[in-house]
C-alpha cells in the first residue's frame, strides 16, 4: 500500500475524512428532515444513516490498512495547529465507532418502526458519533471539553427519545444531571491543569510539566484528578458509573447498545491520549500524581462493583448495562499497568483490541434486546425461556455474545481477555489479574443464566415470535459473525493495536 | 502465486478437504441420496487417491516440483513471545507415502462397504457414511501435519472417530461398550501424549517436525532444537525449563518422548494399553480393516516415524520402544493361537504386527519400520475385507468352528485371503516376508552392535514368528479347507464386485509390495532395488534443509543414541542370509504345526491339551481383570475422596464466594436507590476521597 496523505496522494485534512463523512450524513439527514418533516420513511433514513457510517468504517479501515498516521508513513497528521491529530489509535477508533454506529443504525430501522421523529433520531446519533471521532482525535484539552459535549448532548436526547415513554424520560434527565455534573468536574480540572502549566494542548503541557516550570503540584494534582474523574463518566467507571445502568435500562435498545459500546470507547481513546501524551507517567510521577495508582483503584472497584451488581439484577438489560461497567474496569487495565508494564504498547494495545471487540459483542447482546422488545418479550430472565425455540439463529448469535464476553474461546472476547490478562502478568500487576481472572469467572455465572433460559428452560408458551425484522436480524448477525471472526482472524487486529498505541509512547 | 510453476502440492490441503466434503454432504444430505451418501464418499477417496499419488511422483521427482514441501495454512493467533500454534502441510517422503497408503485403503473400505453394509440392508447408512469420511480426513490430515499441536487435534479425532464408528450398532449391548472401551483406553493414552505436547511447546517454542522457512527467516523445528541442546547450544526457553524441572537435556528429552509415547501405545494397541482392540471388532468389519490397516492403529506408529529425530536422541526412549513393541508382538501372537472368531484371531495378529513395528522403529530400524507399516497395511486391510467377505457369507457368524469348506464356494476370497496369509505369516516372496525380516535383521545387528536390550526384543519378536505362522494357517485351514461344517457354509451367501474388486487389488498388492525393498537380494546382487531405502533417504532437501531424511537419522542414531550395527554371524550377507532362514523356518514351522493339526475333513480342537496355558490365554492373560481392578479398586476410591474434597472444600470455598457476592452485589444493587441527588452526592464523596487520598499521600496540604 502505498502512503496516502504522507506521500501528498491526498491532501492532509483528508485524514479527518472518518469523521467527515459522519458529519456530513448528519446534515444530510437534516436537509431530508427539513424537506419532509414528517417523514415517517424509515428506509430511507436508515439507509442514509447506515451508509454514511458504512463510508466512515471503510474510509478509517482503509486508511488503517494503509498506514496514515502510522509511524511507517511519516507519523502522527496534526490538523489546525495541532488541536486535532489523526493517527493509528484515533483511525482505530473512529472504525470502532462507525461499526457500532453501522450496526445500531440498521437495527433501528426495525426498532424505530411506526415511531415519530425518526430523522432527530438519525441525525443525532450521527452527531454524537461525529463528537466521539473528534475525542478519537482531539490533541488539546479544548477540544478534548468540546468534543465530549458534541458527543454527550446528543446521547441524552437519545436516551430519552421514547417520549411517552416514563422510563426513558426518567433515564434521559438522570444521564442529563450526572453528566452535566461530570462535565463540570471535568472543565474544572481542565482549568486547574491550564493554571498551573499554562497550556492546553496535550504535549505542550507535557513539555511544561518536564521543563519543571509548572506551578504547583498541587493545582496540577486536582485538576489530573478531576480529569480522571471526567473520563470516569464517559467510560462509566466507579464512581462516575451511577447514571449507566438507569440510562442504559431505560433508553431504548439499540441507543443503550451504542452509549454502552461506542460512547464508553470514546471515553477510553480520550483517557489513553491525554494521558500518556500530556502526563506520561515518567514526567509526571513524582512532580503531581501517579495515575496509574487512581486507575488501578479506578480498574479493580469497578469491573468488581459491575459484576457483582450484575449477578443480581433481574432483567436482562440492567443484568447488561451493570456488565458493560464491569468491561470498563477490564479495559482500564491498559491505562493501570502502564507504569509497570515491561511492553507498554501492548498493554494499551490490548485495551484497544479489547473495546473493539466489545464494540461488537456488545452492541450485538443489545440488539438482541431489542429484538426480543421488538417481540414484546418480557425484561426478565425468566421472560426468555424457551426462545431458542423460536428463534434459533438469533439465540446462537445471543449465546456467541455472552459467552465473549465472559471470555469463553467462542468469540473475539476470548483474545482480547487473554491479552489484557498477559499485560497484567507481564507488569506484575497481580491484584488486577487476579480481579480479571475472579470477574470473569463471576460473569461467566450471569450470562450462562440468559443462555440457560433461552436454550434449555421449557417456553412457557406467553408469547409468539410472528414476524422476523430483516434489519435487527441482519444487525444481530452481523455483530455475531463479527465477533466469532474475531476469534480466529485476530492477528491483524492485535499487530495493528499494538502497532497504534506504540506512537503513544 | 503468478509466476511460479503449478505443481500438485497445491492441491494438497483437497486430500483432506475432500474427504470433509464427503462428510459434510453425506452427514446434510446422505438420508436423501442414492446409497446412502457412499458415492459422495467414494468420489471423494478417489479425488484423494490421485492428488496423493500426484503428490508421491511429485516427491520423486516423476512431475514437476521440488521434493519436499511446506506450507502455513492458518495461524491462529500473533503476539509478543507466544507460542507458534498453526495448521500447516509438511510433505516429504515419509508423509507422502503414508497419504497414499491412507487414501488407497480408505478408497477400497469405501467400495467394500457398498456390499457389507448396503447390499445386507444396513440402516443409518447415512450416519456410516459421514463417520467414514471424517475418520479418512482425520487421518489423512494427522499424516500431513508439520507440527504436532496440529497432530495432537487430528489424532483426537481419529479417536472420536473410531468411538462413533465402533459403536455404530448403538442399539446393541456390545457395540456401545466396547466403543467406550476404545475411547477410554486410548484417552488414557492421549493424556499423557497431551501432558507431552504442552511440554514440548513449553520447552522448545514450537511444535514443528521440521525446519521450516517463514517469512524469510528460518524456524527451527523441536528435534532441531533438542538436537542443539544436546549439543550444549541449549536455547534460553529451553535452559529455563530444564532449570524448572531440574534435568539433564537427555533426561529431559526422553520424559518428552515418553509422555508422548503414551498416546502412541494407546492408539498402536502395545502392551498395556492393547485391551481396547479386540473389543473394537464390535464394529463393522469394514471400518475394523480401516482402523487397523490404515488409520487409527497406525497413527500411533506414524507419529514415532514422523518424530523420530526426536526420539533418535534418547536410547533410553529407543529401548522401551524396542522392548514394548517385542514384548507384544510375542504376547498378542500368543493369545491369537486360541481364539475361536475370525476377526478375533486378526485383532490379535494386528496387536502383534504392529509391536513388530516399535521393534523396528526402537532398535533403529527406521526403513523396516515404515517397510513393514506399508506391508501391513496393504494385507491387514486385505485380511480384514477377506474376513468381511467371509462374514456376509455366513450370514454374520464369525465363528471358525462353524465354518469350513469355503474355499470352492469363494474363490476370490479365498485366493485373496491366502495371498494376505502368507504375507502375514512371512513366507517369501509374499510381502510380509521382506518386511518382517528386514525388522528382525536390524533389531538383530543393532543388538549385537553393543545393545543387549534389543537382543531381548529381537528374541521375543523372532518367536512370534513361529506363533504368527501357526495362528494364521489355523485360521486359513479352519475357514476354507476341510468340510462344512455347519449349514450355513453349505450353502454361504455370495457376494459382488464390490466386495471382489478391493479384494482383487489387495490380494495382488499383498503378493507384490515387498518388492518395493528386497533388501537381502539387493546386497546379494549389489543392485540398486532397496528402493524404499532410497526414497526415505530423501533428496537433499530433505536432508539439509528440513532435517527429516533417512540419513540425518542415522548419524544421530550413531552419534548421540550409541546405535550401532555389527554382525554376529560371519559378514553382513552371511548374518542377512542366517536371519533370514530362521524367520522363515519358523514361519513354516509354525504353519506346519497349524497344518498337521487341522488340516483334513473335519479338524478337531487341540486348545485343550494346552492345559491351564489355555485358560489364561483364552482370558488374554487377565489383561482387562487387572485393569478393571485397577479401575474399580483403586482409581474409584481415589475418585471418592478426590470428590469428597472437591464437594466439601472447593466447593464449601466456591458457594461461600458465591453467597458472599451475591449479599455483596445486592447492597451494591441498593446504593443504586435511583434517586438521583444520591447519585450525585455519592459521586462527589468518591470524588472527594480520591483528592483526599491523593492528596494526603502526594503531600499537597
Amino acid at each position: 500500500m502505498i502512503p496516502l496523505q504522507s506521500a501528498d496522494v491526498l491532501p492532509q485534512w483528508t485524514a479527518l475524512a472518518p469523521a467527515l463523512a459522519l458529519a456530513t450524513t448528519a446534515l444530510v439527514l437534516f436537509v431530508i428532515d427539513s424537506i419532509d418533516p414528517d417523514s415517517m420513511d424509515s428506509g430511507l433514513l436508515a439507509g442514509v444513516s447506515t451508509i454514511g457510517a458504512l463510508a466512515s468504517a471503510g474510509i478509517s479501515g482503509w486508511f488503517l490498512v494503509a498506514g496514515t498516521g502510522m509511524s511507517r508513513t511519516g507519523g502522527a497528521i496534526e490538523l489546525f495547529g495541532g488541536q486535532l491529530v489523526v493517527d493509528g489509535m484515533a483511525l482505530f477508533f473512529m472504525f470502532v465507532f462507525a461499526s457500532v454506529l453501522a450496526l445500531v443504525t440498521v437495527a433501528s430501522y426495525d426498532y424505530l418502526e411506526g415511531q415519530p421523529h425518526q430523522a432527530e433520531y438519525y441525525s443525532l446519533m450521527l452527531l454524537a458519533t461525529t463528537g466521539m471521532a473528534l475525542m478519537a482525535s482531539a490533541n488539546s484539552l479544548a477540544t478534548a471539553f468540546v468534543s465530549l459535549e458534541l458527543a454527550s448532548l446528543p446521547s441524552f436526547a437519545l436516551v430519552a427519545f421514547l417520549k411517552n415513554n416514563r422510563g426513558s424520560v426518567e433515564a434521559g434527565l438522570k444521564y442529563f444531571l450526572i453528566g452535566a455534573l461530570s462535565s463540570s468536574v471535568f472543565v474544572y480540572g481542565i482549568s486547574l491543569v491550564y493554571a498551573a502549566t499554562g497550556r492546553l494542548q496535550l504535549a505542550a503541557i507535557a513539555d511544561v510539566i518536564a521543563s519543571g516550570e509548572a506551578l504547583d503540584p498541587g493545582v496540577l494534582g486536582v485538576g489530573i484528578l478531576m480529569i480522571v474523574g471526567g473520563v470516569a463518566y464517559k467510560t462509566a467507571s466507579v464512581p462516575f458509573h451511577f447514571w449507566a445502568p438507569e440510562a442504559y435500562e431505560g433508553a431504548p435498545a439499540p441507543v443503550s447498545g451504542f452509549l454502552s459500546s461506542a460512547s464508553k470507547a470514546a471515553g477510553f481513546v480520550l483517557a489513553f491520549r491525554i494521558f500518556t501524551v500530556a502526563f506520561p507517567l515518567d514526567v509526571i510521577t513524582g512532580v503531581a500524581v501517579d495515575w496509574g495508582v487512581a486507575f488501578t483503584a479506578l480498574a479493580v472497584l469497578t469491573m468488581t462493583l459491575g459484576n457483582f451488581a450484575a449477578a443480581t439484577q433481574d432483567t436482562v438489560k440492567r443484568m447488561l448495562a451493570y456488565s458493560s461497567i464491569g468491561h470498563a474496569g477490564y479495559a482500564l487495565i491498559g491505562l493501570a499497568v502502564l507504569s509497570g508494564a515491561a511492553d507498554q504498547s501492548f498493554a494499551l494495545g490490548a485495551s484497544m483490541m479489547h473495546l473493539l471487540v466489545y464494540g461488537f459483542m456488545n452492541t450485538g447482546a443489545f440488539l438482541f434486546v431489542a429484538l426480543a422488545e421488538y417481540w414484546g418479550v418480557g425484561r426478565t430472565f425468566e421472560d426468555y425461556n424457551g426462545l431458542a425455540t423460536q428463534a434459533p439463529i438469533a439465540c446462537t448469535a445471543m449465546t456467541v455474545f455472552l459467552f465473549s464476553l465472559a471470555g469463553l474461546p467462542i468469540g473475539g472476547g476470548f483474545w482480547s481477555k487473554y491479552f489484557l490478562l498477559v499485560a497484567a502478568t507481564g507488569a506484575s500487576a497481580w491484584l488486577l489479574a487476579a480481579a480479571l481472572i475472579v470477574n470473569s469467572a463471576l460473569s461467566l455465572f450471569y450470562y450462562s443464566r440468559v443462555v440457560k433460559a433461552m436454550w434449555i428452560e421449557e417456553p412457557d408458551g406467553s408469547f409468539e415470535v410472528s414476524s422476523y425484522p430483516t434489519g435487527l436480524y441482519a444487525a444481530v448477525i452481523t455483530a455475531g459473525v463479527m465477533t466469532f471472526l474475531l476469534l480466529v482472524g485476530f492477528g491483524p487486529v492485535s499487530a495493528t493495536a499494538t502497532d497504534a498505541a506504540a506512537m503513544l509512547f | 502465486m503468478a509466476g511460479e510453476t503449478f505443481t500438485a502440492y497445491a492441491l494438497v490441503p483437497a486430500i483432506a478437504a475432500l474427504p470433509f466434503a464427503a462428510f459434510l454432504v453425506s452427514l446434510l444430505f446422505g438420508r436423501y441420496m442414492p446409497k446412502g451418501g457412499a458415492l459422495a464418499g467414494i468420489f471423494a477417496m478417489g479425488g484423494s487417491l490421485a492428488i496423493s499419488i500426484a503428490t508421491l511422483l511429485t516427491v520423486a521427482g516423476i512431475l514437476p516440483g521440488d521434493p519436499a514441501y511446506h506450507e502455513t495454512i492458518w495461524q491462529f493467533a500473533t503476539g509478543i513471545d507466544t507460542f507458534d500454534l498453526h495448521l500447516g502441510v509438511y510433505i516429504d517422503p515419509l508423509s507422502a507415502l503414508m497419504l497414499v497408503i491412507v487414501s488407497l485403503i480408505s478408497f477400497l473400505v469405501f467400495v467394500f462397504s457398498l456390499g457389507y453394509m448396503n447390499d445386507e440392508g444396513e440402516t443409518g447408512l447415512a450416519r456410516y457414511y459421514a463417520s467414514l469420511s471424517l475418520f479418512s480426513f482425520s487421518m489423512l490430515a494427522f499424516v500431513f501435519a508439520d507440527n504436532i499441536l496440529m497432530a495432537f487435534m487430528f489424532f483426537e479425532l481419529v479417536g472420536l472417530c473410531s468411538f462413533l464408528l465402533i459403536g455404530f450398532w448403538f442399539r446393541e449391548d456390545a457395540p456401545p461398550s466396547a466403543a467406550k472401551k476404545a475411547f477410554l483406553v486410548t484417552r488414557f493414552g492421549d493424556f499423557f501424549f497431551l501432558i507431552g505436547v504442552v511440554g514440548i511447546f513449553a520447552t522448545f517454542g514450537t511444535g514443528l517436525f521440521a525446519n521450516v522457512t517463514r517469512d524469510g527467516s528460518t524456524v527451527q523445528s523441536f528435534p532441531a532444537l533438542a538436537e542443539q541442546m544436546m549439543n550444549g547450544q541449549t536455547p534460553a526457553m529451553a535452559s529455563d525449563m530444564l532449570d524448572i524441572v531440574g534435568m539433564s537435556p537427555q533426561a529431559w528429552i526422553t520424559v518428552l518422548g515418553l509422555l508422548v509415547l503414551g498416546g502412541v501405545v494407546g492408539k498402536s494397541a502395545q502392551f498395556p494399553l492393547h485391551t481396547w482392540l479386540p473389543d473394537a471388532m464390535e464394529g463393522p468389519t469394514p471400518v475394523s480393516a480401516l482402523i487397523h490397516a490404515a488409520t487409527m492403529v497406525a497413527a500411533g506408529v506414524y507419529l514415532v516415524a514422523r518424530m523420530y529425530g526426536f526420539y533418535a536422541l534418547s536410547p533410553t526412549a529407543l529401548a522401551i520402544i524396542a522392548l514394548t513393541g517385542g514384548f507384544t508382538a510375542l504376547f498378542a501372537a500368543s493369545m491369537g493361537v486360541v481364539k475361536q472368531e475370525i476377526k478375533q484371531v486378526l485383532a490379535y495378529s494386528t496387536i502383534s504386527q504392529y509391536g513388530y513395528i516399535m521393534l523396528a522403529l526402537g532398535s533403529g530400524g527406521y526403513v523396516a519400520g515404515v517397510f513393514h507399516l506399508t506391508t501391513h497395511a496393504v494385507f491387514k486391510a486385505l485380511l480384514f475385507l477377506g474376513a468381511g467377505s467371509v462374514i456376509i457369507a455366513m450370514h454374520h457368524n464369525e465363528n471358525m468352528w462353524d465354518m469350513g469348506g469355503l474355499k470352492d464356494k469363494m474363490p476370490v476370497t479365498y485366493y485373496a485371503f491366502l495371498s494376505g496369509s502368507l504375507a502375514l505369516a512371512g513366507i517369501v516372496p509374499f510381502s510380509g516376508f521382506w518386511s518382517k525380516d528386514e525388522v528382525l535383521f536390524e533389531a538383530l545387528i543393532h543388538g549385537a552392535g553393543g545393545n543387549p536390550l534389543f537382543l531381548v526384543a529381537w528374541a521375543m519378536g523372532l518367536l512370534a514368528v513361529f506363533f504368527t505362522g501357526f495362528y494364521t494357517f489355523r485360521m486359513v485351514l479352519l475357514t476354507f479347507h476341510g468340510e462344512p461344517r455347519t449349514e450355513t457354509a453349505e450353502d454361504p451367501h455370495g457376494v459382488r464386485w464390490n466386495v471382489k474388486f478391493p479384494l482383487a487389488v489387495l490380494g495382488i498388492l499383498a503378493a507384490t509390495v515387498g518388492f518395493i525393498n528386497m533388501a537381502p537380494i539387493a546386497k546379494l546382487t549389489n543392485l540398486h532395488i532397496d528402493f524404499l531405502h532410497t526414497w526415505l533417504g530423501g533428496s537433499e532437501l530433505v536432508a539439509e534443509e528440513f532435517g527429516t531424511g533417512l540419513h540425518h537419522y542415522e548419524v544421530l542414531l550413531e552419534e548421540v543414541a550409541g546405535v550401532s550395527a555389527a554382525y554376529p554371524i560371519g559378514g553382513e550377507v552371511t548374518t542377512m542370509l542366517a536371519s533370514a532362514a530362521v524367520s522363515l523356518g519358523l514361519a513354516l514351522a509354525g504353519a506346519g504345526l497349524a497344518w498337521s493339526l487341522y488340516s483334513g475333513p473335519e479338524p478337531v480342537e487341540h486348545t485343550n491339551k494346552l492345559g491351564g496355558v489355555k485358560t489364561l490365554l483364552m482370558h488374554n492373560y487377565y489383561q482387562d481383570e487387572y485393569q478393571v481392578w485397577l479401575a474399580r479398586d483403586v482409581t474409584l476410591p481415589l475418585s471418592r475422596a478426590a470428590d469428597r474434597f472437591d464437594q466439601g472444600i472447593i466447593d464449601g470455598i466456591v458457594n461461600g464466594v458465591s453467597s458472599v457476592s451475591l449479599l455483596s452485589g445486592d447492597r451494591v444493587r441498593r446504593i443504586q436507590t435511583g434517586v438521583v441527588s444520591n447519585y450525585a452526592a455519592l459521586l462527589t464523596l468518591g470524588l472527594t476521597i480520591l483528592l483526599v487520598v491523593f492528596g494526603l499521600v502526594g503531600g499537597w496540604f
